[in-house]
């Protein structure tokens, strides 16, 4: 790479370039046809051009329109799918709600029957207590009086002599006759 | 310029309307290189419209477009339905810039050569025309396509992109090579010989008859110029298409 004030102004070029200028021969710069060309250009291509745009733009504004439309009924279908949604939100909790309180009943009823039964259970054993307490009491008192009558028998039977029979004879004589006295 | 000069060298300059010089080139030295300086000055321009052009049309951007906006917007959508048709419609969107340029700076040049009155500006040299009518840019185009394609090609399938030369059979390996080189050295050749050709006519029968006449010859050149850039685009998204598709 050569100094940069070579590449600006280089040994001989340089100089030729003074000669630059402005050539103003129309016939030369073919300025006439140019113009012509120019104009028969825009005379046929303008019309053409604006035509295309113009469809382009209607085009495009017509695409967004659709979009727009589209993106409106998206919006109020998903509004309308988020109602419903709630709805049905609302419905399940509602039927949880109910479903909880039935659990809760039936768990109530279900402990109310259980204490039943066991009260009853309770009283029946009871019942069943006091009556074998009765029946042992009886039995009790049963062999209690046989017992008692038993040895009764058998202290009268050991007891029952010819002497105390005669004695007692005598003492219930004596009584009737100080009964009888006593009427007379 | 005086009026009686004029008078006098009215036959002068009518022998100076039916010159028409080729291959005169003003020279500047860059370095080692000399370069075509009217190719440059006519590609700066070209740029600087292109550049200018959406710079000024994209400032106020609005969901519907409208005037130049909706234009440019055109041009943009035109440019991606080439690029789209070329190269399939996965993996087509990173080349349109790439196929954009092409079109653009081809188009923009052409037109510029067969619009602009260039020949306003008097150089010591050579002329200024459209930069396509020069080799160097059409050859520097057409082989930033030929890199683009190997690029393409080999960012996409890797090594595995060699393959396509030997692809429908190992015979044809040495047609498959050359048509790398084949396909820049067409591209280049048509554009440059398709512009250089068509100023030359409209000079030639500018020189002949100075006026009317050569405004069909021009309009034809209008047309043309703008059938090149378009088939330099495709052919370059085809190409690239291709390179990233493997062979058919």
């Amino acid at each position: 790479m050569r100094s940069l004030s070579e590449i600006i102004a280089p040994s001989s070029y340089w100089t030729l370039a003074g000669t630059i200028g402005l050539n103003t021969n129309i016939f030369e710069i073919n300025l006439i046809n140019l113009i012509l060309v120019l104009g028969i250009l825009f005379y046929y291509g303008k019309g053409v051009l604006i035509n295309l745009l113009e469809n382009r733009e209607r085009t495009i504004l017509n695409t967004i329109q659709d979009a727009e439309e589209r993106h409106k009924e998206a919006t109020e279908k998903l509004q309308r799918a988020r109602l419903r949604l709630q709805q049905a939100e609302m419905k399940a909790d509602e039927i949880r709600i109910i479903g909880l309180t039935k659990m809760d009943r039936e768990r109530r009823d279900l402990v109310d029957a259980a204490d039943n039964d066991l009260r009853e259970l309770e009283e029946s054993k009871n019942y069943a207590i006091r009556f074998e307490k009765q029946r042992a009491i009886e039995q009790v008192r049963q062999q209690v009086s046989r017992l008692a009558s038993e040895r009764a028998f058998e202290s009268l039977n050991g007891r029952l002599t010819n002497e105390f029979q005669l004695r007692m004879i005598d003492y219930h004589i004596g009584l009737l006759r100080a009964m009888a006295n006593k009427s007379t | 310029m005086q009026i009686e000069q004029l008078q006098i060298n009215e036959i002068d300059n009518l022998h100076q309307v039916s010159s028409v010089e080729v291959g005169q080139h003003l020279y500047w030295q860059i370095g080692n290189f000399q370069v075509h300086a009217q190719v440059l000055i006519t590609s700066w321009v070209v740029v600087a419209i292109l550049v200018a052009l959406p710079a000024t049309t994209t400032g106020n951007l609005q969901s519907i477009p409208t005037g130049t906006q909706n234009f440019i917007e055109y041009v943009l959508e035109f440019i991606r339905d080439l690029t789209r048709t070329q190269m399939g419609e996965e993996g087509y969107r990173p080349w349109v810039p790439f196929i954009g340029t092409m079109f653009l700076f081809i188009f923009a040049s052409n037109w510029s050569g067969a619009l602009l009155p260039w020949r306003v500006i008097q150089l010591p040299h050579g002329e200024l025309a459209a930069p396509t009518n020069d080799i160097n840019t059409t050859v520097a185009l057409a082989l930033l396509t030929s890199v683009a394609y190997f690029y393409a090609g080999l960012y996409k399938r890797g090594f595995s992109y060699f393959g396509k030369y030997i692809q429908p059979t190992p015979i044809l390996l040495p047609i498959n090579i050359l048509e790398d080189f084949t396909k820049p050295l067409s591209l280049s050749f048509r554009l440059f010989g398709n512009i250089l050709a068509d100023e030359l006519v409209v000079a030639v029968l500018v020189s002949l008859v100075p006026l009317i006449v050569p405004v069909p010859m021009m309009l034809l050149g209008l047309f043309t110029s703008g059938i090149q850039a378009l088939i330099f685009a495709t052919l370059a998204a085809a190409y690239i298409g291709e390179s990233m598709e493997g062979h058919h």
